[in-house]
């Protein structure tokens, strides 16, 4: 048995509650380049805990509001 | 496509380019009967041509490349907001040339495929000497390993740019 740890986000539902946020308006307030939120918002790319505490600001948001951990037990 | 793919895009044409100027050049000054295989002397002349070749093809192709996205960029806001507001020009392209950490990430991993390539290449010159070839053949082994490390560091981010890339 092996683990799969899963990170999944809220970034477009909190963008939509943003007032439909663009992924370029949250690239700029994170500091980061508008490939990176594209990245992050797919699950293709797991942001550090700086940036993930930059994104979850740019919402206003608590850090567990933007992320979920979830760990998965794998044959 | 953002600036770091087409970035990388760019660098790899250049590479890719120059290591085809070198193969035919060389080669075909070899079988033209120009080179001597045992004149090592010309031949890390050329190498060195091509190496510096390489590095003013790289940062000419990447200032041009700076210059025509900065365009692109202007062009593309004027045609959205129907006038050319520079500042609004400049801050987009400050945005859109940020080096974050997932672009570090990627750089690193990639290079790392490269330097593995490039590792290859020195084993393999090593053992063409063992194998009794002549020492041009384990020059220009390690000279094409080295080149075509850095082409695969540049498919190596594009790999990573487009399937993402994990922190582990």
């Amino acid at each position: 048995m092996s683990r799969k740890f899963l990170i999944s986000n809220n970034i477009r539902k909190l963008r939509f509650f943003a007032d439909e946020m663009t992924q370029q308006q949250l690239a700029e307030k994170a500091g980061v380049s508008r490939q990176t939120i594209i990245a992050i918002e797919a699950g293709k790319y797991a942001p550090s805990l700086e940036l993930a505490f930059r994104i979850a600001h740019a919402f206003g948001v608590k850090l567990e509001e933007v992320f979920d951990y979830e760990v998965r037990e794998q044959k | 496509m953002s600036y770091q793919v087409k970035k990388t895009m760019a660098s790899i044409l250049s590479g890719a380019a120059v290591l085809a100027a070198y193969c035919i050049y060389a080669f075909g000054r070899y079988q033209a009967g120009i080179l001597s295989p045992v004149d090592l002397k010309s031949w890390a002349t050329t190498m060195l041509i091509f190496i510096g070749i390489g590095i003013a093809a790289a940062v000419v192709i990447q200032i041009v490349f700076h210059i025509l996205f900065s365009i692109s960029i202007a062009i593309k806001e004027n045609v959205k907001n129907g006038k050319c507001d520079e500042q609004e020009i400049e801050r987009t392209i400050k945005v859109e040339m940020i080096e974050d950490e997932m672009d570090k990430l990627i750089e690193l991993k990639s290079m790392r495929i490269g330097f593995i390539f490039a590792g290859i290449g020195f084993v393999g010159s090593l053992v063409s000497l063992v194998l009794n070839y002549p020492p041009v053949v384990m020059i220009n082994i390690l000279f094409i390993a080295f080149s075509l490390g850095s082409l695969f560091e540049g498919f190596t981010q594009l790999y990573f740019y487009r399937r993402g890339v994990m922190n582990v």
